[in-house]
Protein backbone atom coordinates (compact mmCIF):
# COMPACT_ATOMS: atom_id res chain seq x y z
CA UNK A 1 0.00 0.00 0.00
CA UNK A 2 2.08 3.07 -1.10
CA UNK A 3 -0.29 5.29 0.11
CA UNK A 4 -0.40 4.51 3.61
CA UNK A 5 2.63 2.70 5.61
CA UNK A 6 3.35 1.23 8.53
CA UNK A 7 3.42 3.95 11.60
CA UNK A 8 6.59 2.81 13.96
CA UNK A 9 6.87 5.31 16.92
CA UNK A 10 8.68 4.53 20.77
CA UNK A 11 6.19 1.98 21.43
CA UNK A 12 3.43 2.31 19.73
CA UNK A 13 2.56 1.01 15.94
CA UNK A 14 -0.28 1.29 13.57
CA UNK A 15 -0.21 -1.04 10.71
CA UNK A 16 -2.92 -0.54 7.83
CA UNK A 17 -4.62 -2.78 5.55
CA UNK A 18 -6.38 -2.24 2.43
CA UNK A 19 -9.17 -4.69 1.06
CA UNK A 20 -11.73 -3.89 -1.36
CA UNK A 21 -13.87 -0.65 0.69
CA UNK A 22 -12.38 -1.01 3.93
CA UNK A 23 -9.05 -0.11 4.92
CA UNK A 24 -8.21 -1.36 8.86
CA UNK A 25 -5.59 -0.48 10.98
CA UNK A 26 -4.34 -2.33 13.47
CA UNK A 27 -3.16 -0.21 16.36
CA UNK A 28 -0.55 -1.36 19.22
CA UNK A 29 1.04 -0.11 22.05
CA UNK A 30 0.72 2.97 24.02
CA UNK A 31 -0.57 6.21 22.61
CA UNK A 32 1.12 8.41 24.96
CA UNK A 33 3.34 11.53 24.52
CA UNK A 34 5.59 10.68 21.96
CA UNK A 35 2.74 9.15 19.67
CA UNK A 36 1.26 12.49 19.38
CA UNK A 37 2.04 14.15 16.24
CA UNK A 38 2.71 10.93 14.52
CA UNK A 39 -0.99 9.94 15.10
CA UNK A 40 -2.44 13.34 14.26
CA UNK A 41 -0.39 13.43 10.85
CA UNK A 42 -1.67 9.20 10.44
CA UNK A 43 -5.62 9.96 11.32
CA UNK A 44 -4.92 12.95 8.27
CA UNK A 45 -3.36 10.46 5.96
CA UNK A 46 -6.32 7.91 6.31
CA UNK A 47 -9.09 10.10 5.63
CA UNK A 48 -6.98 11.63 2.09
CA UNK A 49 -7.07 7.92 1.46
CA UNK A 50 -10.61 7.07 2.53
CA UNK A 51 -11.86 9.66 0.37
CA UNK A 52 -9.45 9.02 -2.54
CA UNK A 53 -10.55 5.50 -2.69
CA UNK A 54 -14.73 5.98 -1.94
CA UNK A 55 -14.32 3.61 1.19
CA UNK A 56 -17.13 3.02 2.95
CA UNK A 57 -15.70 1.89 5.85
CA UNK A 58 -12.80 2.44 8.36
CA UNK A 59 -11.62 0.00 11.28
CA UNK A 60 -9.33 0.64 13.80
CA UNK A 61 -8.59 -2.38 15.40
CA UNK A 62 -7.56 -1.31 19.43
CA UNK A 63 -7.43 -4.57 20.52
CA UNK A 64 -3.96 -4.63 21.24
CA UNK A 65 -4.13 -0.72 22.11
CA UNK A 66 -3.01 -0.88 26.05
CA UNK A 67 -3.40 2.67 26.98
CA UNK A 68 -4.08 6.46 24.75
CA UNK A 69 -3.37 9.76 26.35
CA UNK A 70 -5.48 12.48 25.97
CA UNK A 71 -3.90 14.12 23.31
CA UNK A 72 -3.59 11.16 21.38
CA UNK A 73 -7.63 10.82 21.67
CA UNK A 74 -7.76 14.72 20.66
CA UNK A 75 -6.48 13.29 17.39
CA UNK A 76 -9.18 11.14 16.75
CA UNK A 77 -11.94 13.79 17.79
CA UNK A 78 -10.19 16.01 15.09
CA UNK A 79 -10.45 13.12 12.77
CA UNK A 80 -13.98 11.73 13.62
CA UNK A 81 -15.39 15.47 13.36
CA UNK A 82 -13.44 15.59 9.53
CA UNK A 83 -15.56 12.56 8.73
CA UNK A 84 -19.00 13.30 10.06
CA UNK A 85 -18.61 16.78 8.53
CA UNK A 86 -17.83 15.15 5.11
CA UNK A 87 -19.61 15.53 2.00
CA UNK A 88 -19.48 11.76 1.93
CA UNK A 89 -18.77 10.11 5.49
CA UNK A 90 -17.64 6.74 5.72
CA UNK A 91 -18.26 4.68 8.78
CA UNK A 92 -15.52 4.63 11.25
CA UNK A 93 -15.33 0.61 13.92
CA UNK A 94 -13.55 0.33 16.59
CA UNK A 95 -12.73 -3.10 17.33
CA UNK A 96 -11.74 -3.28 21.46
CA UNK A 97 -10.86 -5.73 24.13
CA UNK A 98 -13.35 -5.62 26.80
CA UNK A 99 -10.50 -6.46 29.63
CA UNK A 100 -9.06 -3.00 28.49
CA UNK A 101 -11.26 -0.69 30.80
CA UNK A 102 -10.05 2.64 29.63
CA UNK A 103 -11.49 1.50 25.83
CA UNK A 104 -15.38 1.69 26.91
CA UNK A 105 -14.94 4.86 28.58
CA UNK A 106 -12.79 6.58 25.93
CA UNK A 107 -14.62 5.72 23.00
CA UNK A 108 -18.28 5.70 24.74
CA UNK A 109 -17.19 9.53 24.31
CA UNK A 110 -16.05 9.13 20.67
CA UNK A 111 -18.90 7.57 19.17
CA UNK A 112 -21.16 10.80 21.11
CA UNK A 113 -19.81 12.97 18.97
CA UNK A 114 -20.74 10.92 16.17
CA UNK A 115 -23.00 8.52 16.67
CA UNK A 116 -23.77 8.20 12.53
CA UNK A 117 -20.44 7.39 12.05
CA UNK A 118 -18.98 5.48 14.88
CA UNK A 119 -19.94 2.04 16.04
CA UNK A 120 -17.92 -0.33 18.66
CA UNK A 121 -17.35 -4.29 18.49
CA UNK A 122 -16.25 -5.86 21.20
CA UNK B 1 10.61 3.32 57.43
CA UNK B 2 7.28 4.35 58.05
CA UNK B 3 4.07 2.14 58.86
CA UNK B 4 1.14 2.64 57.05
CA UNK B 5 -1.93 4.09 58.83
CA UNK B 6 -4.55 1.82 59.86
CA UNK B 7 -6.65 2.37 56.69
CA UNK B 8 -4.05 2.92 54.03
CA UNK B 9 -3.69 0.47 51.49
CA UNK B 10 -0.88 2.35 49.57
CA UNK B 11 0.93 5.61 50.38
CA UNK B 12 3.39 6.50 47.71
CA UNK B 13 5.23 9.99 47.30
CA UNK B 14 7.75 10.92 44.27
CA UNK B 15 9.88 13.65 43.75
CA UNK B 16 11.53 13.68 40.84
CA UNK B 17 12.50 15.98 37.81
CA UNK B 18 9.65 15.05 35.12
CA UNK B 19 10.66 13.61 31.87
CA UNK B 20 8.20 11.81 29.07
CA UNK B 21 9.79 9.03 29.03
CA UNK B 22 8.97 7.89 32.26
CA UNK B 23 5.47 8.20 32.47
CA UNK B 24 4.90 4.71 31.32
CA UNK B 25 6.98 3.44 33.74
CA UNK B 26 5.57 5.34 36.70
CA UNK B 27 2.15 4.18 35.83
CA UNK B 28 2.88 0.46 35.54
CA UNK B 29 4.43 0.38 39.06
CA UNK B 30 1.45 2.13 40.38
CA UNK B 31 -0.79 -0.54 38.87
CA UNK B 32 1.76 -3.38 40.45
CA UNK B 33 1.61 -1.73 43.89
CA UNK B 34 -2.47 -1.02 43.64
CA UNK B 35 -3.37 -4.03 42.09
CA UNK B 36 -3.48 -6.37 45.34
CA UNK B 37 -6.15 -4.13 46.47
CA UNK B 38 -8.14 -3.00 44.12
CA UNK B 39 -9.74 -6.47 42.27
CA UNK B 40 -12.22 -4.82 40.17
CA UNK B 41 -10.07 -4.22 36.83
CA UNK B 42 -12.21 -1.16 35.59
CA UNK B 43 -11.43 0.26 39.02
CA UNK B 44 -8.14 0.07 38.75
CA UNK B 45 -8.16 1.15 34.80
CA UNK B 46 -9.89 4.89 36.22
CA UNK B 47 -7.21 4.82 38.69
CA UNK B 48 -4.21 4.25 36.38
CA UNK B 49 -5.97 7.08 33.67
CA UNK B 50 -6.02 9.34 36.69
CA UNK B 51 -2.02 8.91 37.04
CA UNK B 52 -1.15 9.06 33.83
CA UNK B 53 -2.97 12.67 32.56
CA UNK B 54 -1.75 14.05 36.17
CA UNK B 55 2.20 12.87 35.27
CA UNK B 56 1.82 14.03 31.60
CA UNK B 57 0.39 17.16 32.84
CA UNK B 58 3.22 17.94 35.30
CA UNK B 59 5.68 17.12 32.32
CA UNK B 60 3.67 19.86 29.82
CA UNK B 61 3.56 22.40 32.04
CA UNK B 62 6.00 22.37 34.80
CA UNK B 63 8.08 25.55 34.76
CA UNK B 64 11.43 23.45 36.14
CA UNK B 65 12.64 22.10 39.36
CA UNK B 66 11.10 19.41 40.71
CA UNK B 67 7.62 18.36 40.97
CA UNK B 68 5.73 15.71 43.80
CA UNK B 69 3.32 13.44 42.91
CA UNK B 70 1.58 11.59 45.61
CA UNK B 71 -1.17 8.87 45.50
CA UNK B 72 -3.06 6.99 48.49
CA UNK B 73 -5.31 4.22 48.71
CA UNK B 74 -7.42 4.09 52.01
CA UNK B 75 -9.62 1.95 53.14
CA UNK B 76 -12.95 3.61 54.09
CA UNK B 77 -16.59 2.18 55.02
CA UNK B 78 -18.01 0.33 51.71
CA UNK B 79 -15.05 0.42 50.09
CA UNK B 80 -11.68 2.72 49.19
CA UNK B 81 -10.42 5.91 48.39
CA UNK B 82 -8.16 6.70 46.24
CA UNK B 83 -6.52 10.47 46.21
CA UNK B 84 -3.45 11.86 43.75
CA UNK B 85 -2.07 14.55 44.21
CA UNK B 86 0.82 16.74 41.65
CA UNK B 87 2.59 19.61 42.96
CA UNK B 88 4.78 21.82 40.21
CA UNK B 89 5.69 25.45 39.47
CA UNK B 90 4.04 26.65 36.62
CA UNK B 91 3.93 29.68 34.63
CA UNK B 92 1.56 32.33 34.94
CA UNK B 93 -0.25 31.58 31.61
CA UNK B 94 -0.54 27.85 32.76
CA UNK B 95 -2.34 29.17 35.79
CA UNK B 96 -4.95 31.42 34.35
CA UNK B 97 -5.78 28.25 32.02
CA UNK B 98 -5.65 25.89 35.10
CA UNK B 99 -7.84 28.10 36.91
CA UNK B 100 -9.88 28.42 34.34
CA UNK B 101 -10.13 24.98 33.36
CA UNK B 102 -10.94 23.90 36.61
CA UNK B 103 -14.06 26.51 37.29
CA UNK B 104 -15.48 25.57 34.92
CA UNK B 105 -15.42 21.87 35.64
CA UNK B 106 -16.42 22.62 39.18
CA UNK B 107 -19.28 24.62 37.77
CA UNK B 108 -20.57 22.05 35.29
CA UNK B 109 -23.97 20.33 36.91
CA UNK B 110 -22.26 16.51 35.12
CA UNK B 111 -19.17 15.31 33.86
CA UNK B 112 -20.32 13.67 30.79
CA UNK B 113 -21.92 16.38 29.74
CA UNK B 114 -19.10 19.33 30.09
CA UNK B 115 -16.45 16.88 28.72
CA UNK B 116 -18.83 15.88 25.73
CA UNK B 117 -18.52 19.59 25.23
CA UNK B 118 -15.15 20.07 25.80
CA UNK B 119 -15.14 17.07 22.86
CA UNK B 120 -16.92 19.14 20.52
CA UNK B 121 -15.16 22.45 21.22
CA UNK B 122 -12.04 20.82 20.68
CA UNK B 123 -12.53 19.25 17.41
CA UNK B 124 -12.22 22.47 15.53
CA UNK B 125 -8.95 23.42 17.30
CA UNK B 126 -6.20 21.89 15.93
CA UNK B 127 -3.39 23.02 18.43
CA UNK B 128 -3.22 21.12 22.08
CA UNK B 129 -5.59 19.25 23.94
CA UNK B 130 -7.17 20.50 26.96
CA UNK B 131 -9.21 17.67 27.69
CA UNK B 132 -6.86 15.33 30.04
CA UNK B 133 -8.67 17.22 33.12
CA UNK B 134 -11.98 16.80 31.71
CA UNK B 135 -10.93 13.35 31.02
CA UNK B 136 -10.01 12.45 34.69
CA UNK B 137 -13.32 13.81 36.11
CA UNK B 138 -15.40 11.69 33.30
CA UNK B 139 -13.83 8.89 32.84
CA UNK B 140 -11.49 8.62 35.86
CA UNK B 141 -14.92 9.28 38.19
CA UNK B 142 -12.77 11.58 40.09
CA UNK B 143 -13.41 15.02 41.41
CA UNK B 144 -10.26 17.64 41.03
CA UNK B 145 -9.47 20.47 43.35
CA UNK B 146 -6.81 22.92 43.05
CA UNK B 147 -4.60 25.17 44.58
CA UNK B 148 -2.58 28.22 43.72
CA UNK B 149 0.13 28.99 46.23
CA UNK B 150 2.48 31.85 44.08
CA UNK B 151 3.82 29.98 41.15
CA UNK B 152 3.03 26.39 42.67
CA UNK B 153 0.21 24.80 41.59
CA UNK B 154 -1.24 21.56 43.43
CA UNK B 155 -4.30 19.40 41.70
CA UNK B 156 -5.67 17.22 43.52
CA UNK B 157 -7.74 14.63 42.69
CA UNK B 158 -10.46 12.09 44.54
CA UNK B 159 -12.53 9.52 44.68
CA UNK B 160 -13.88 6.18 45.36
CA UNK B 161 -12.89 2.82 44.53
CA UNK B 162 -15.22 0.22 44.46
CA UNK B 163 -13.57 -2.99 46.00
CA UNK B 164 -16.63 -5.17 45.20
CA UNK B 165 -15.52 -8.66 44.54
CA UNK B 166 -13.10 -8.85 47.51
CA UNK B 167 -13.57 -11.46 50.21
Amino acid sequence: MSELSTLVTDGFTCTPTLDAAELSIVFAGSGDMHAVAPVADYLKQVHELAVQCSLSRVSCDFRSLTFMNSSCFKAFVVWIDTVKNAPQPYAIRFLTDPNLHWQRRSLEALRRLAMQVVSIEN
Amino acid sequence: MTELGLGLRVSVTLCFEPRADQIGSLRNALSDLCTPHISDADELSRLLLTAHELLENIVKYSAGGDVEFECTIERVTGGLRARLRTRNRADPNRLDDVRARLAALGAANDAISHYDEMIRDSAGKREGSGLGLARIEAEGEMRLEYRIDGDELTITAEGAISDHGRP
